[in-house]
């Protein structure tokens, strides 16, 4: 336990015949926290779990758990415990049957199995549940059976694969916190796969972006959400703005064109040469409207006119869309804190203000 | 507005009629086709009370051709073989089947396709073709029909071997499709999941796998024990002679002239048979809800 990382991935690959399924991944995954691997289906986030668990073997490179190189070890010796997407529930047994198939299949004695899984079924809120079968209970009840017969093993590591994709909305925003809760409480380290990217910015403490095989971006949610270092970053969680321009300086906060203005921003991730095309990434909360002429912006921030196309009123905040250019829209979405009367009208020109912080330059692709 | 009300009611007087009409045809074609299903077997088990030797003339009701019957050792001593061939192949081809369906199921091999379709080939091809190729491959090797002395609940059977191979042969098929019905609508994840929780292979296989096939191996069982009683063709080609299962003296008798006796014996297969098809439908309900017989079938 006093080892840092729960899980190392180095340079794993793994190949299916001619696909590759996950691209030379280097991932340090420590001690009691609560891990996503996020992105769109296909990415090899699935894979990148199957092979922590040992359901699959990686083609190249090596995965470590608990500083111990696994190899070709089977799952039934690795010391990680996986809740499956379809939960994968013993039909044939109890709900207590299924808790303790783990702890049997180790040979502990009876009478600490029963009281083990007493405590789970109490940590998971299924007391007086032990004698019923899988099929006669809920989705969120199997869910949380799926949780306990994997956590009674007290695994160093965690694996769940999607667990909450086949439970309805509400339900599933409930388990969302109770999932966090129950990760602090035992402290176990989660690996926590997921397309669904409120679901990973609200339950985990680092989310690792993944897509075509490959982890693009490694930190916290903020982090990722603030500061995505690419296009498909940027795009995958949250709603931004990609307003192409062209890179005219360089330095910290290179000056880039934007039709015929130009405004300061920051490099997404590297520094690209002066005269190539590239994107600016503004998230749409992040810019303010005002009137031309209205009173001043505030010093140092990025400024560029434009009129208003559409607008929708969302109750908490209203979402406009300003052209700037001939072909070139930005969604930007206001906090409704003031009165009515500040709103603006569709056809009206307003000026874009933003903290040049939040505009960042990135790769087109 | 009243006119209007009018023609809708007749509109709508119409349309109850077509309907009542398509009702009536349609129950009627199910009845009829019941009817033809069923008759024969009812005039069946009617006759075999029938007290003549006539089996198209009425003469009041008896028992006695089930007491006959009773009393009549060949009789007797044909539905012991029968018992006999059917518990012996019936437990050859449920294993050999069973392991059968799960390669088919779950590994890949080379000469898997071919494997597929012989595997399959004693469902298709017709009974009497079967039976020839197992006569001559039965005089061919050798094996003959050299019988097998065994005492069976306290009674001397003497039984060809060739008789049971030829069962075990068509009915690996059935057990095969059957086990491997139900292994295809089980969840691999379930076998990944007991690797998770620390069972090695062997301890998934009968902690999870074996009791999720049970229902579809019970059912494949049972199958292949009713076509072994029933089975005529494979039997009579490979017995040699005088070995005889219960339709084989069924058939043999018929030779001599239909008497109510026989009709009494088929009641009796029919009563058996049906007992067993309740069992099987009981049995893979009680497995889940889905009835892998069915579905294989």
């Amino acid at each position: 336990m006093a080892y840092e990382y729960a899980v190392e991935l180095r340079d794993v690959t793994k190949r299916f015949g001619p696909v590759v399924a996950v691209d030379d991944v280097t991932l340090s995954i420590q001690q009691g926290k609560f891990y996503s691997l996020l992105g769109p289906s296909g990415c090899g986030k699935t894979t990148t779990l199957r092979m922590i668990a040992g359901f699959e073997v990686p083609s190249e490179g090596e995965v470590v758990i608990g500083g111990e190189v696994q190899g070709h070890l089977p799952p039934y010796q690795r010391p990680v415990n996986t809740v499956f997407q379809n939960y994968a529930l013993f039909p044939h047994m109890t709900v207590a049957q299924n808790i303790a198939f783990g702890l049997e299949m180790r040979k502990i004695p009876r009478g600490e199995i029963r009281r083990r899984v007493g405590e789970m079924l109490e940590l998971v809120h299924l007391s007086g549940m032990e004698k019923r079968r899988p099929t006669q209970l809920s989705g969120g009840q199997q869910q949380r059976v799926a949780l306990a017969r994997a956590l009674v093993n007290r695994p160093k590591v965690l694996l769940l694969d999607e667990p909450l994709g086949a439970l309805d909305l509400k339900l599933r925003q409930a388990m969302q916190l109770e999932l966090k809760a129950l990760q602090e409480q035992v402290g176990i380290t989660f690996i926590y796969v997921t397309h669904d990217q409120g679901e990973a910015l609200t339950m985990s403490d680092k989310i690792a972006v993944m897509n075509q095989g490959r982890v693009l971006q490694l930190g916290s949610p903020e982090e990722i959400y603030e500061n995505p270092v690419n296009r498909f970053v940027a795009d995958f969680i949250g709603e931004t703005n990609f307003i192409p321009v062209e890179i005219k300086g360089d330095g910290e906060t290179p000056v880039v064109g934007i039709g015929a203005e130009a405004v300061r921003a920051v490099w997404a991730k590297d520094a690209l040469p002066v005269g190539r095309s590239a994107v600016l990434s503004i998230r749409p909360e992040k810019i303010a409207l005002r009137r031309p002429g209205a009173e001043e912006a505030g010093a140092g921030r990025a400024c560029i006119s434009g009129r208003v196309v559409n607008l929708m009123y969302l109750g908490t905040d209203t979402r406009y869309v300003v052209r700037i250019a001939d072909d070139v829209e930005v969604v930007v979405r206001m906090q409704n804190v003031s009165s009515a009367a500040h709103f603006f009208r569709i056809g009206e020109t307003v000026e874009l203000t933003w903290d040049p912080q939040h505009g960042r330059v990135m790769d087109v692709v | 507005m009243s006119v209007n009300a009018a023609r809708l009611s007749r509109r709508s007087r119409a349309a109850w009629l077509k309907k009542r009409v398509a009702q009536t045809l349609f129950s009627t074609y199910g009845i009829g086709a019941y009817l033809f299903l069923y008759l024969p077997i009812v005039v069946l088990v009617l006759f075999s009370f029938n007290d003549s030797r006539s089996t198209a003339q009425w003469a009041g009701f008896t028992t006695r051709w089930y007491v006959e019957m009773a009393n009549d050792r060949q009789i007797i001593l044909s539905l012991w073989n029968s018992v006999f061939v059917a518990v012996v192949s019936t437990a050859i081809s449920t294993v050999i089947g069973t392991l059968a369906a799960m390669a088919m199921e779950r590994y890949r091999f080379s000469g898997k396709l071919m494997m597929d379709a012989v595997l399959y080939l004693p469902i298709i091809i017709p009974d009497i073709a079967m039976a020839i190729m197992l006569l001559i491959f039965f005089n061919l090797s050798g094996i003959g029909f050299k019988p097998w002395e065994v005492l069976f609940f306290g009674v001397r059977l003497k039984v060809p071997f060739s008789v049971i191979i030829g069962h075990v042969a068509f009915n690996i098929s059935f057990v095969a499709v059957v086990v491997r019905a139900r292994l295809a609508q089980m969840d691999m994840t379930l076998e990944e999941a007991a690797g998770d929780l620390y069972a090695d292979p062997w301890r998934t296989f009968w902690r999870v796998t074996f009791p999720m096939m049970l229902p579809g191996i019970l059912g494949g069982a049972l199958m292949a024990f009713t076509l072994s009683l029933d089975d005529f063709v494979i039997t009579f080609f490979t017995s040699g002679a005088g070995f005889n299962t219960l339709p084989v003296r069924v058939f043999s008798m018929i030779k001599k002239g239909v008497t109510p006796k026989i009709n009494a014996v088929s009641t009796m297969m029919l009563l058996f048979s049906l007992l067993l098809v309740g069992i099987s439908i009981t049995l893979s309900k009680g497995g889940d809800s889905e009835s892998s017989i069915d579905r294989a079938v």
